[in-house]
């Protein structure tokens, strides 16, 4: 569970988030949505602890954010997933590769590695290109091996900020519908977007943030407002 | 960390080292350069406090006595010598006794001593003098110039000590050199890390947000330094040895001006050298890439 409390985050004058409470249960699909500046991005930093609130708690599965050691910071974020807009995948490694490095990094097995990346890729649906290299893919594709890469390690909390902004809306869709299953399969998600279509379409629950603060919370909502 | 970690970072430090071969030539040269001028004043040094030793080891005070000392004094001299402290051996080499040796020492060239007999003998009578310890030397010059007619009184300390001299500037300015060589070559080292984080920011971005210790991020480039300063240590070693056995062939052809100087075998001085390169060559490249990765690593 998260949970935030009266959590501020001041750059300077400017207050990229103010005052926010909310709570996300385990297994949930939330939305993240609001214009550009909101605090989308901020919120996200904060989940990841790269950055620190200027005031307020973090509590995640009973874990104080805000009280934790740097070097306990990259154990805590073996629990959450990540996926940009950009994918972020290395270009000089196949995609097999790129989705083993996420396992070498939190030291599993080479044995572990052999069983677990091809069946992860195999559930993105990219088991034919596990020697193929990220340019050789088209952009749907790489959003997928950037999920498998995010997924490999079994994490609880899924963080996808703007997974489908450089996507057309079919590929779009498919990205939904493995995210999706994931969050099906048990994992929180939470997901900063601009799609109002993917929204709409959900029925989630979406938290709606403009200038610093939640103006909508609500379950099975909808994207309001202007973009 | 696991030992298969420590298989994947050591892989990643020398993919790193071979991905930035401009840098990384130039901060092998520079610790090269670093470390070569560091080794020739070693040698330096080496050689000359081991000529220091040999001449201190045998430093002899050789007292001439006047052509007209008589017998009373001769005899004098030598009780007064034997009753000194510090003197190891005072040896009486009388003039004939003197000439004689002089005679065989010349061979087949004796002829030209023809002239001289005992009455017209040139030399003088010469007590040798060998000392315990150096600093007993001072002293007994003094006290042997007090004898009755002696004529002069002779030691090797003056050389002893300008011999020093030399070496003590040679240590200063030396080190002087060789610590602002090494600086040149952390900031270089340091530059070639930098640029090597600064091509890996997005991997190591990623790293981090998939929970990366700090340490398994900074291991590659750490090695990368390690590798760098060694690479750098084993090819100033090779070029001490090269030009320092060069020198000793020098050395060994008669009329060479270095045929003056004993120098010490190359093991003597490859071995020590060597082992301080590798060291410094380590530390000078761990502490570069070190310096260079510290505002990296906040993510």
């Amino acid at each position: 569970m998260i949970k935030m409390t009266k959590v501020t985050k001041a750059y300077g004058n400017l207050k990229a988030i103010k005052d926010v409470d909310l709570t996300i249960n385990n297994g949930e699909f939330v939305f993240i949505v609001g214009p550009s500046g909101a605090g989308k991005s901020t919120f996200i930093k904060l989940l990841l602890k790269e950055i620190e609130p200027s005031s307020g708690k973090i509590n995640i599965n009973g874990l104080e954010l805000t009280e934790m050691k740097r070097r306990d910071i990259p154990y805590y974020r073996r629990n959450i997933g990540v996926v940009f807009q950009d994918f972020r995948l290395l270009p000089d490694k196949t995609v097999f590769d790129n989705v083993a490095f996420a396992m070498e990094i939190v030291e599993a097995s080479g044995r572990e590695i052999r069983r677990q990346v091809p069946a992860v890729l195999a559930m993105v649906g990219l088991a034919s290109k596990a020697r193929a290299y990220p340019h050789e893919l088209a952009g749907g594709e790489q959003q997928r091996v950037s999920l498998a890469r995010a997924l490999v390690n079994n994490p609880s909390l899924l963080i996808a900020d703007e997974p489908t902004g450089n996507l057309d809306p079919v590929t779009a869709r498919e990205i939904m519908k493995i995210i999706n299953l994931v969050n099906y399969r048990g994992t929180t998600v939470i997901m900063a977007t601009h799609a109002r279509e993917i929204v709409n379409a959900m029925k989630k629950r979406v938290i709606t943030f403009r200038k610093g603060s939640v103006v909508a919370d609500r379950a099975k909502g909808e994207y309001f407002g202007e973009v | 960390m696991k030992f298969r970690s420590w298989k994947n970072v050591i892989r990643e430090g020398v993919k790193n080292t071979g991905r930035n071969r401009v840098m990384s030539m130039a901060s092998i040269g520079a610790i090269m350069a670093a470390l070569f001028v560091l080794g020739v004043i070693i040698a330096t040094i080496i050689n000359l406090n081991n000529a220091v030793a040999e001449l201190e080891s045998k430093v002899e005070i050789t007292i001439y006595m006047a052509k007209e000392a008589s017998e009373e004094d001769i005899k004098e001299a030598k009780s007064k010598l034997n009753s000194w402290e510090g003197i190891l051996e005072a040896k009486f080499i009388d003039k004939d006794q003197a000439l004689e040796d002089w005679r065989k020492e010349m061979g087949d060239k004796s002829y030209l001593l023809e002239g001289y007999t005992s009455e017209n003998n040139p030399l003088p009578d010469t007590f040798l003098i060998r000392v315990e310890n150096p600093q007993y030397v001072e002293d007994l010059v003094n006290k042997a110039k007090t004898l009755a007619s002696v004529e002069e009184v002779r030691y090797s300390s003056d050389v002893v000590n300008s011999i020093s001299g030399i070496a003590r500037a040679v240590r200063f300015v030396g080190m002087a050199i060789v610590i602002l060589l090494s600086i040149m070559s952390i900031i270089i080292i340091s530059n070639a890390i930098k640029m090597s984080v600064h091509s890996r920011r997005r991997e190591i971005n990623i790293m981090k947000y998939i929970g990366a210790t700090n340490w398994y991020i900074r291991w590659p480039f750490l090695i990368e330094g390690l590798i760098l300063g060694m690479i750098g240590a084993i090819l100033a070693g090779a070029a001490t040895a090269g030009v320092y056995s060069l020198l000793l062939k020098k050395a060994q052809e008669p009329d060479n001006f270095l045929s003056i100087f004993g120098l010490l075998p190359l093991e003597n001085i490859v071995y020590p050298i060597l082992s301080l390169y590798l060291i410094i060559g380590c530390i000078i490249g761990a502490l570069a890439s070190g310096l260079s990765m510290r505002k990296y690593l906040n993510v």
